[in-house]
């Protein structure tokens, strides 16, 4: 039966080829549109490098305080995070790093602009780095506040040039203070604001005395390790705790907020305490698919629907031979569905060649769009709905056909 | 005639009705682009209020041990100074960390004649910032030595603030309240508006004040004019300068020219990711209403051919076909035109109304050309049929 179907289909297909060259046009570029927008956003959220134990982590990055007529928010200081998220019974491990700062290094005459991140021993356990030469900060070495550094691959590619050797045991000017390169590691795109930076620097070298500013507002965060992911929900917990207890720093604030997020609560928090930012990215990015997904769909409803009236002297034969109006409904529907994945794989197709040009552009440095499970995933979920969604009202109205004035069109 | 295609029109208004959806989208989705493209050109279209070129801004921490304000004041006109006395260097200025091009914003809000005004941009400067940024003058002074005595009330506010408070009247020497009213405060200069968003934003309300000594302790940027021939090198020696100076302090050293395009992307990349979205869109609507009208005369053609045959000529026919295109066209831009009126009117996303109106206006020419072009092809093809073959096949 099936087979029938689809002999038919492709017959219909090839029968009138612009009509058929409309469809799959709407169809494959509105795909290619949203396969792009997922795979971007899959390799923002999912992309777990390098926090590969993302699954038993929770971060801890803001605060915020809260007044009648007044709010603050800000990363946290070093002194919160040592005496009330260090001090926490649950977590196996915490790593505390800095928010990214730049500065200059000038080489040659030349002005590099460097992206420096303190950091603490425990975030090279905690973080899975790929490291392409050497080997992390050492708990010594942040111990004795040593002038060493990790950096970026792109970081070597800049300040040592493009020669092969190795960039382990030189320095790099940064801060107008020379550190010792002990290790590099696979660069990071911008959009993984939390972890990115060029070099990461032992956090006891940082210029101002970590624990000097007593308050919560600072310019550091924390990621906490759980033992395993049973216990991420009690961390999250005892966090909570802790954050109900905290003292209110001063006369004009009424209330203090700071979670402990899982990677992508973190990632998209507004810093609005009274609304979620998951809310806002769902409805932004559902509004902007369905206003893409609308025209297409209606184009395709149009198309269907004078395809069909072209076709009702074969509707008008087939009731008049008992053919029940549910079984061509239901044989129109899966016409439109093999349509709609042709449509579909040549959208996919597309998208690959799309992604490859805006990889080989770099519109965003280091971030590689790739065609991955889950987004061909999306991708088959949003044939099915545009198939049912173009397909069903040609059919309810192909279905209502009168079989006289149908026949009687011939 | 015009009557008699309604008519026609309405007979078959199930199959219209979907044409009519889908021209209406197409219009709100070019109306949303329009919009936004021509605010962004009208924006665009206005002076930048400064001089940016050759103007860097140097960031900086304050980590002075001292808390005396009297030190950290003889330190910081001492480093403006030693700064001022380099070859290269036109002129200098410690301000606040919202300098243009910058993501940081600080705002307060004022109370005027019992009317509270928030969301005006607030900046702290010194003496030396609109010659560092070349900015103009319009009306009244700008800060002087003598200004900087404890208790001075006074300000100098942006042209936009100034006609949103006195309209074309004199400014200067008014008076107004600080945001709970409790302090008031006279304004003595009105300066040119400043794009401190970049290119393509409008120029928001925004007022200048001179800070105190005690501002020291959290100022961070110093906006520094050089000559056109300072060079990475001349930087380098700035930086190092800087660096020693002030040795437990973060330095950084950035071009405006370089932050504003950078922040140019702000507007940019959407409306560019909006464009092409929409092309796609309009190229596949476009397909659709060609197919669906090519597709109508083939099915009147028994029609075409009796109107020939009673001695209708070609283009009459194809009159008459592109001339239901445009009346449908008509009827979506009616409905369409309603919604996007409710924009101006309602004053949604605070553009000014002349932007939605020609954009408005535009986006009708645009959906007209779109139809005509569209059904053109088939009302000549209407037009080629000969009524004896048409009606041969009845």
């Amino acid at each position: 039966m099936l087979k029938n179907y689809f002999k038919i289909a492709i017959a219909v297909l090839r029968r009138r080829k612009f009509f058929t060259f409309i469809s799959l046009f709407g169809i494959s570029f509105t795909l290619t549109l949203l396969l792009v927008m997922t795979a971007f956003i899959d390799k923002v959220i999912n992309d777990n490098y390098p926090d590969k134990k993302r699954d038993r982590s929770l971060y801890i990055s803001k605060i915020e305080l809260r007044g009648k007529e007044s709010m603050n928010a800000s990363a946290l200081t070093y002194y919160y995070i040592n005496h009330y998220i260090a001090k926490m019974k649950m977590p196996v491990k915490v790593a505390i790093s800095s928010g990214y700062g730049s500065t200059n290094t000038y080489v040659n005459n030349r002005k590099i602009v460097i992206n420096y991140k303190y950091t603490n021993a425990d975030f090279w356990e905690v973080l899975d780095f790929d490291f392409i030469e050497g080997k992390p900060i050492s708990k010594q070495q942040t111990d004795n506040a040593e002038r060493v550094t990790v950096i970026s691959e792109d970081m070597k590619k800049e300040y040592f040039g493009d020669d092969k050797s190795s960039a382990v045991g030189k320095y790099i000017e940064a801060d107008n203070i020379k550190y010792k390169v002990c290790g590099v590691v696979k660069s990071l795109p911008i959009t993984s604001y939390i972890l990115y930076s060029d070099i990461y620097l032992p956090i006891t070298t940082s210029k101002t005395k970590l624990e000097a500013d007593k308050g919560y507002m600072g310019n550091y965060g924390a990621i906490v390790l759980a033992k395993n992911m049973d216990d991420v929900p009690k961390m999250k917990k005892e966090y909570a705790d802790i954050v109900a207890k905290l003292p209110i720093p001063g006369k004009e604030w009424d209330h203090v907020y700071s979670h402990a997020d899982s990677y992508i609560e973190g990632y998209v928090r507004t810093g609005s305490e009274t609304s979620s930012g998951m809310v806002y990215a769902l409805t932004a990015i559902s509004l902007f698919a369905l206003f893409v997904m609308l025209l297409p769909t209606l184009n395709l409803v149009n198309v269907n629907i004078t395809r069909i009236m072209e076709r009702s002297s074969e509707i008008g034969v087939r009731k008049a031979f008992g053919a029940s109006s549910k079984t061509l409904a239901y044989q129109f529907i899966v016409e439109n569905l093999i349509l709609t994945f042709l449509g579909g794989m040549i959208g996919v197709v597309l998208s690959v060649v799309v992604m490859y040009f805006i990889n080989d552009a770099q519109f965003i440095a280091n971030l590689n769009l790739s065609l991955n499970f889950t987004v061909l995933c999306y991708a088959f979920l949003t044939c099915i709905f545009f198939g049912l969604l173009s397909g069903v009202y040609p059919a309810w109205r192909m279905s209502k056909l009168n079989i006289v004035t149908a026949l009687k069109a011939q | 005639m015009l009557k008699h295609l309604f008519k026609m029109i309405w007979n078959k208004k199930k199959q219209n009705s979907l044409l009519i959806v889908e021209i209406l989208l197409s219009f709100m989705v070019i109306f949303a682009v329009f919009s936004f493209g021509l605010n962004s050109y009208s924006n665009y279209a206005k002076p930048m209020g400064i001089d940016y070129e050759h103007v860097w801004a140097i960031n900086y921490n304050n980590t002075l041990e001292t808390k005396n304000a009297d030190s950290l004041k003889l330190f910081y006109q001492g480093l403006v100074r030693n700064i001022k006395a380099m070859p290269q260097v036109l002129d200098a200025s410690i301000t606040s960390a919202n300098i243009p091009f910058s993501n940081s914003h600080m705002s307060t809000g004022i109370k005027y004649k019992g009317e509270q005004i928030s969301q005006i941009n607030n900046f702290w400067v010194d003496e030396n910032y609109p010659h560092t940024l070349n900015l103009k003058l319009l009306a009244g002074r700008w800060y002087n030595k003598a200004d900087h005595v404890p208790g001075q009330q006074i300000i100098v506010i942006n042209n936009v603030l100034k006609e949103r408070l006195f309209g074309n009247a004199d400014a200067i020497g008014k008076i107004f309240g600080n945001y709970d009213d409790k302090n008031k405060i006279k304004i003595i200069g009105v300066v040119d508006n400043i794009k401190f968003d970049g290119d393509y934003q409008a120029p928001a309300k925004a007022m200048y004040a001179l800070y105190d000594t005690s501002a020291y302790h959290w100022l961070s940027k110093i906006l520094v004019k050089v000559s056109p021939d300072a060079d990475a090198a001349f930087e380098s020696r700035l930086y190092k300068f800087m660096a020693n100076s002030l040795k437990n302090s973060n330095i950084e050293i950035e071009h405006l020219s370089n932050k504003l395009t950078a922040y140019n992307k702000f507007t940019l990349v959407p409306l560019i990711i909006l464009s092409i979205v929409a092309a796609f869109l309009i190229i596949n609507v476009a397909l659709g209403i060609f197919g669906v009208l090519w597709y109508n005369i083939n099915k009147r053609r028994g029609e075409i051919g009796l109107r020939r045959a009673v001695g209708a000529s070609g283009n009459s026919v194809s009159y008459q076909l592109v001339n239901e295109a445009m009346i449908l066209a008509t009827l979506s831009l009616i409905i369409g035109s309603f919604f996007a009126v409710q924009f101006p009117l309602l004053n949604v996303f605070d553009l000014p109304s002349s932007v939605y109106v020609i954009a408005m206006l535009l986006s009708i020419i645009f959906i007209y050309i779109l139809v005509l072009v569209c059904s053109l092809y088939p009302g000549k093809q209407a037009a080629a049929i000969y009524p004896a073959v048409a009606l041969h096949e009845e």
